[in-house]
């Protein structure tokens, strides 16, 4: 397995410049949920890592759930956005305050795809917090009400974002120098 | 909802001596899988936030996957012939040395019935790193290779672990006296 330094290419958000981030958005979360009864759906597997540091942070007590989504087809075909719900949420959300928490957003479509679904639900709200922000990227109108950082057209890993899988671990967002990483076997 | 100094019994452990553990046990691992090819599984939902707090301490290059597992029927006279998978890995782990990570080992039954289905699938390792465990409660004995912290038969929270599906989101381990605990519903 690599080691992270032979391909970095450089530390875009460093752990302080995360934490205090992150306490920012907990503190704002909590003023603006301050007498609602908050649910928070964690997008796996990339948004584990924000949504672990992020609850800590806030005041209020929410509940906590868990969706898991995949695109459908590969390649050109994942354009389409639609997406498969591999673990769907324990929570009915009717009448509930929602808020989502992505790790990251680019084209907007697989949000957008979630949105609507949830929306069908009928939340008594529906919101989402983005960790990072690639609005070079986006293709459908999508707008995070919540947004950690805004970040360029890079290939990014850490704190909770793999590449391959791996890399999640790391405690900052960095991006990769493609012609130095080679993907496991 | 209700804040949680109203029921809380006492702080059984605290987010420092968490995170000092958390530590310890995160570099056991690094030096025990040195050269391996490890993978991290979560059983959603409780064991997220040790995961995350785990994973940042693991020094080597690894992967993480989880799984959801309901019961059928209701109550405590859950069996391993009670439980269905309703999220499973999105990895092969064939060939992987694989720890499995638990927030708390209780009656032992479902983690004694997530591990013969993972040993099924031939891992060339499968081990368990469990944060608490509460030995006097065991009814399937569960070999624990990486434990956090013993604790007693005592009704915790935060941590990952809920009331109800809140207070997941404290930073520490908490004990609740039910006499004033007042659930939601």
């Amino acid at each position: 397995m690599q080691d992270y330094h032979e391909f970095i290419d450089e530390i875009l958000v460093d752990e302080q410049t995360i934490a205090r981030r992150v306490a920012e958005l907990g503190a704002q979360i909590s003023r603006d949920y301050a007498d609602k009864d908050l649910l928070i759906v964690c997008l796996l597997r990339g948004a584990i890592t924000f949504t672990a540091d992020l609850t800590r942070r806030l005041t209020i007590v929410p509940e906590l759930d868990c969706m898991s989504l995949s695109s459908y087809g590969v390649g050109h075909y994942a354009s389409s956005g639609n997406v498969r719900v591999n673990l769907d949420l324990r929570t009915n959300i009717e009448g509930r305050h929602v808020l989502l928490v992505e790790d990251i957003v680019d084209s907007g479509r697989t949000l957008a795809h979630v949105l609507e679904m949830l929306r069908t639900r009928n939340p008594a709200s529906l919101r989402v917090c983005v960790l990072l922000d690639k609005k070079e990227r986006r293709e459908v109108p999508v707008q995070a009400d919540y947004v950690g950082f805004d970040v360029p057209d890079k290939y990014v890993f850490g704190y909770g974002i793999d590449i391959d899988e791996r890399y999640r671990h790391l405690p900052f967002i960095a991006s990769v120098d493609l012609s130095k990483y080679r993907p496991p076997a | 909802m209700q804040p949680y100094q109203e029921f809380l019994a006492e702080i059984l452990i605290d987010e420092a001596a968490l995170q000092r553990r958390i530590a310890e046990l995160g570099a056991e691992i690094s030096l025990d899988y040195r050269g391996r090819d490890l993978i991290l599984i979560c059983i959603l939902r409780g064991g997220m936030v040790f995961l995350v707090d785990l994973m940042r301490r693991i020094t080597i290059p690894h992967q993480v996957d989880f799984m959801a597992v309901s019961s059928y029927g209701s109550g405590a006279r859950q069996s391993a012939g009670h439980v269905r998978l309703s999220l499973d890995l999105q990895t092969d782990i064939r060939g992987k040395d694989v720890l499995l990570v638990e927030d708390i080992v209780d009656s032992g039954n479902t983690i004694a019935y997530v591990l013969e289905f993972l040993q099924t699938r031939q891992p060339r390792s499968l081990k368990v790193c469990a944060l608490l465990d509460k030995e006097e409660r065991r009814e399937t004995p569960v070999p624990i290779h990486y434990r956090g912290f013993r604790i007693p038969n005592k009704f915790v929270f935060g941590y990952g672990l809920d009331l109800d599906e809140y207070y997941r989101n404290l930073p520490f381990v908490g004990v609740v006296d039910p006499d004033k605990y007042k659930p939601e519903n």
